[in-house]
Formats: C-alpha cells, sequence, structure tokens
C-alpha cells in the first residue's frame, strides 16, 4: 500500500497537493497581477483533484502485477485489487481535502465551496473516469509494460494541458477549441466553476464527460472479461 | 473424485505450442495422490489448474471436493504486508470469525517458529520462510484437498520434520495431492501416484509403479 511506503509515506500523502498548490500560487502572485477570483482556492480545488486522478491511475496500473501473490486464491480476481486501490485513493483524497479545510477554518480563510453539491459530483465523477481509465490501463499493462510508461509520461502532459492552475477563460480561442478536446480539462472545469465564486461552467460539455467514461468502462471492461483468466495465471 | 474431461493445456512458446496435457480424460479417486514428472513437464499447472487459479485450454476438470490454494514457492503472499497481516488477510477470504482468526494466527505463530519476523514483510523473508509461513497457515484450513507443490522441500531439516509429522497428521482428516522429488516423502504419504510426460498424464493405483515409471522416463532422458 501507498501509506506503508516508508515512513513518510503518510507525510507526503498530505504534504505533496499542500506543496505544489503553494508552488503554483506563489508563482501566480509573482508573476501575474491579482486575479478576479480567489487563486489559492482555485489552485487547492484543481490540484488535488487532479492529483487524485493520477494517483488512482497509478495505483490502478500496478494493481494486478502488485498483488500478483494474491491471485493464489482463487476468491481474489484481479479487478478486485483495482476496486480497492480506488477506493483507498478516494478515501485518501477525502482526508487530504479535510484537513485543507480545516487549515482554512483555523486561519479564517473563505474556504467554502460556491456550490458543494455540484463540486461533490464534480470529484465522484472524477474518480468514476480515473477508475475506469485505470482498468483498461491495467489491462494493458499486463501485456505490454510499455502502456504503463506511457501513462507516466502522459500525466505528466496532463498536468499542464488540462486547466489545472488556469481556467479555460483564460486562453485564447484557438487554444480553448484544442484544449477542451482533453476529457480531464472539463472535469476541472467544472469544479473550479462551481467552488470558486466569480468562474462558472460555461465550457463544460457535460456529454462529452459522460461519453469519455462511459467508453472507458466499456473498454475496460470487455478486455478485462476477455482477459480476466490470463491476468490470472499471469 | 476429481473428474477431468478432456482437459487440453498448452503454453506459447517460441517453438509453437507446448502441450501439458493433450486431451486428458481421467478419473481420480480420493486418495492421497503423488506427482511426478521431469522439470517444466507441468505439476505445478496441473496444480494450479485444480486450485482454479490456471485454466484449461479445452475440456474441464470437475470435482465435487474443496480444494486449498495451491502451496507452491512462489505467490500466495503480498511483499509489503507483515506476515501476520497476510496470514489475517486470508482468514478474512475464508470469512473467519474474530475469535478464529485470533487462534489461527496464535496457531501459525508458534507452528512457523519465526519469531520476529511474523511481524515484518514477506519481501524480507527467506524462500524456506514463506514456504512455513504458506504451510502452516494451509493447516489451519480445512479442505477435501490439500495442494502442495514442492513446499516441504526447502526448510531446513528441523522444520521439515515438523511439517512432515503435522502432514500426516492432518491427512487423516482429508486427501493431499503432493508434488515433490523426495520419492520417499511420496512413498510414505501417498496411495496412488501421478506422472506428467510430455502431454500425457500416467495415472497408477500404487505409487511405487509410478515412480518405477518416473525412473525409466529419467533413465531415457539421460540417454538422449
Amino acid at each position: 500500500m501507498r501509506i506503508s511506503v516508508g515512513k513518510l509515506g503518510l507525510f507526503w500523502t498530505f504534504f505533496e497537493p499542500f506543496f505544489q498548490a503553494f508552488i503554483f500560487v506563489s508563482v501566480h502572485s509573482f508573476v501575474l497581477k491579482a486575479s478576479s477570483y480567489n487563486y489559492p482556492l482555485f489552485m487547492a480545488s484543481g490540484i488535488i483533484a487532479f492529483f487524485m486522478f493520477r494517483n488512482i491511475l497509478y495505483g490502478a496500473k500496478g494493481a494486478f502485477l502488485a498483488n500478483r501473490g494474491l491471485f493464489s486464491y482463487r476468491q481474489v480476481k484481479p479487478i478486485d485489487t483495482i476496486i480497492a486501490r480506488v477506493l483507498l485513493e478516494s478515501f485518501l483524497t477525502g482526508i487530504v481535502i479535510l484537513t485543507f479545510l480545516l487549515y482554512g477554518y483555523y486561519f479564517y480563510y473563505e474556504v467554502e465551496a460556491k456550490n458543494l453539491l455540484m463540486v461533490s459530483l464534480g470529484y465522484l465523477w472524477l474518480i468514476l473516469f480515473a477508475s475506469g481509465f485505470g482498468l483498461l490501463v491495467a489491462v494493458g499493462n499486463t501485456f505490454f509494460a510499455s502502456i504503463g510508461k506511457f501513462v507516466t509520461l502522459l500525466s505528466f502532459g496532463l498536468l499542464v494541458f488540462s486547466a489545472v492552475f488556469y481556467p479555460v477563460a483564460s486562453l485564447t480561442p484557438e487554444i480553448q477549441k484544442i484544449i477542451l478536446y482533453n476529457p480531464l480539462t472539463h472535469f476541472m472545469e467544472m469544479i473550479h466553476g462551481y467552488y470558486v465564486e466569480g468562474l462558472d461552467d460555461r465550457y463544460v460539455d457535460y456529454g462529452y464527460m459522460a461519453i469519455w467514461t462511459l467508453s472507458l468502462w466499456f473498454a475496460g471492461l470487455w478486455l478485462y472479461l476477455r482477459l480476466e483468466k490470463r491476468i490470472i495465471s499471469q | 473424485m476429481i473428474e477431468l474431461k478432456n482437459v487440453t493445456k498448452y503454453f506459447h512458446t517460441h517453438e509453437g505450442r507446448k502441450y501439458i496435457l493433450k486431451e486428458v480424460s481421467l478419473t481420480l479417486p480420493d486418495l492421497n495422490i503423488g506427482i511426478m514428472g521431469r522439470n517444466g513437464s507441468g505439476k505445478s499447472t496441473l496444480m494450479r489448474m485444480l486450485g482454479k487459479i490456471e485454466f484449461p485450454n479445452r475440456g474441464k476438470i470437475i470435482s465435487p471436493n474443496s480444494f486449498s490454494w495451491p502451496l507452491a514457492l512462489s505467490g500466495g503472499f503480498v511483499g509489503t504486508m507483515t506476515g501476520k497481516a497476510n496470514i489475517k488477510f486470508v482468514c478474512r477470504l475464508y470469512g473467519k470469525s474474530k475469535t478464529e482468526t485470533k487462534e489461527i494466527l496464535a496457531f501459525v505463530e508458534d507452528f512457523t517458529e519465526l519469531n520476529e519476523y511474523f511481524y515484518m514483510p514477506i519481501k524480507t523473508y527467506s524462500a524456506g520462510m514463506k514456504a512455513r509461513l504458506g504451510f502452516g497457515l494451509s493447516l489451519a484450513f480445512d479442505f477435501d484437498y490439500l495442494l502442495i507443490d514442492e513446499t516441504l522441500s526447502v526448510g531446513d531439516v528441523n522444520f521439515r520434520n515438523k511439517a512432515y509429522n503435522a502432514l500426516k497428521k492432518k491427512i487423516e482428516n482429508c486427501h493431499v495431492l503432493l508434488v515433490s522429488h523426495h520419492m520417499k516423502m511420496l512413498r510414505e504419504i501417498c496411495q496412488a501416484g501421478i506422472l506428467v510426460n510430455e502431454g500425457e498424464l500416467y495415472y497408477y493405483e500404487k505409487i511405487d509403479d509410478a515412480i518405477a515409471h518416473y525412473q525409466s522416463v529419467n533413465k531415457e532422458w539421460g540417454r538422449r
């Protein structure tokens, strides 16, 4: 498990998003002028969501290989390991969010969401999206190790091209068009738009998000069911 | 009783398909059966198929009995979790209650004599220690068939004797399918024998006949 890796595993779980958000906020305040919306809050909600996406993806990616020993017991199906890891990462994200909120309240910082219900929906949907993607990657990674390597590179690019630390509205129309092909951008816009006062979800295409989520799950499950036996006996 | 119906199992290799079993139909009675064969002949694959973690390419294996997980030299544990945590996990897997789990933990800790290693991650274990833990754990559960794949041959002498005696006691209430290269152990534990060789499965009601066949196969390979 992630937490048990070294004595500082738990520390990094909390500190990593905090540190990243801090860097982006400081760069922003040095380089750019003050924005019309609450930028630290914008950063934190985006970075935490992105890290959750990335951690679910990474967790799922290695789930089959790391738990191969457990496939000796016929009760354990490979998909169980993915479910366990998705639950673990979601739970950890929940704790990280709570820590951020408590920290904000303690310093009388304005941390309340504009529409908490929609933000929660955004996070839950992102979990669903990430786990579908993760399942697909996990099955692929079992047979082609280069898929895992590619996903590591991909997630690095996604951090930059998913509107995590800038709103889509701040981009030129040409770039907006390109970046909105990226489904993760929509998730980030949705979470930002409903969290931060002064932003909205005008660029979010919910149908596009649903198609991506369904396609990933469909492809992932289809491949998984076809290859389950081979994954067990690998 | 274990029934094999037209079971075919092969692996893809560089030189095409390598058959482990080729259209094998056979009914095995409820006996302690020793399984022999050269390295790579498919003994472990057969065990894994009986444990339902490997699947025949064609055909079926049918049995009304319950089987343990295949106790092999690799697998069965998560490396980053401690021995104790792994045991707890398996207890939960088999639906044991809290008190039962406590008893099993105490039994395994005592039986395996791993001492402080019991509370350390599995990745710090040696092969022998892993085999101890796996074997100790399997003793704590009740199955119709125990599937043991060479794990008894890696421990040190002390433990081997202890495991051997424990196994003898255990098979008063259950059967065992034992993969081993120790002919003496096979003779003492098993009544019947199976030889896996080049896609064929030879069943003998007397273990001595199986051993004799195995030795003649070995001689033949030695001459080649």
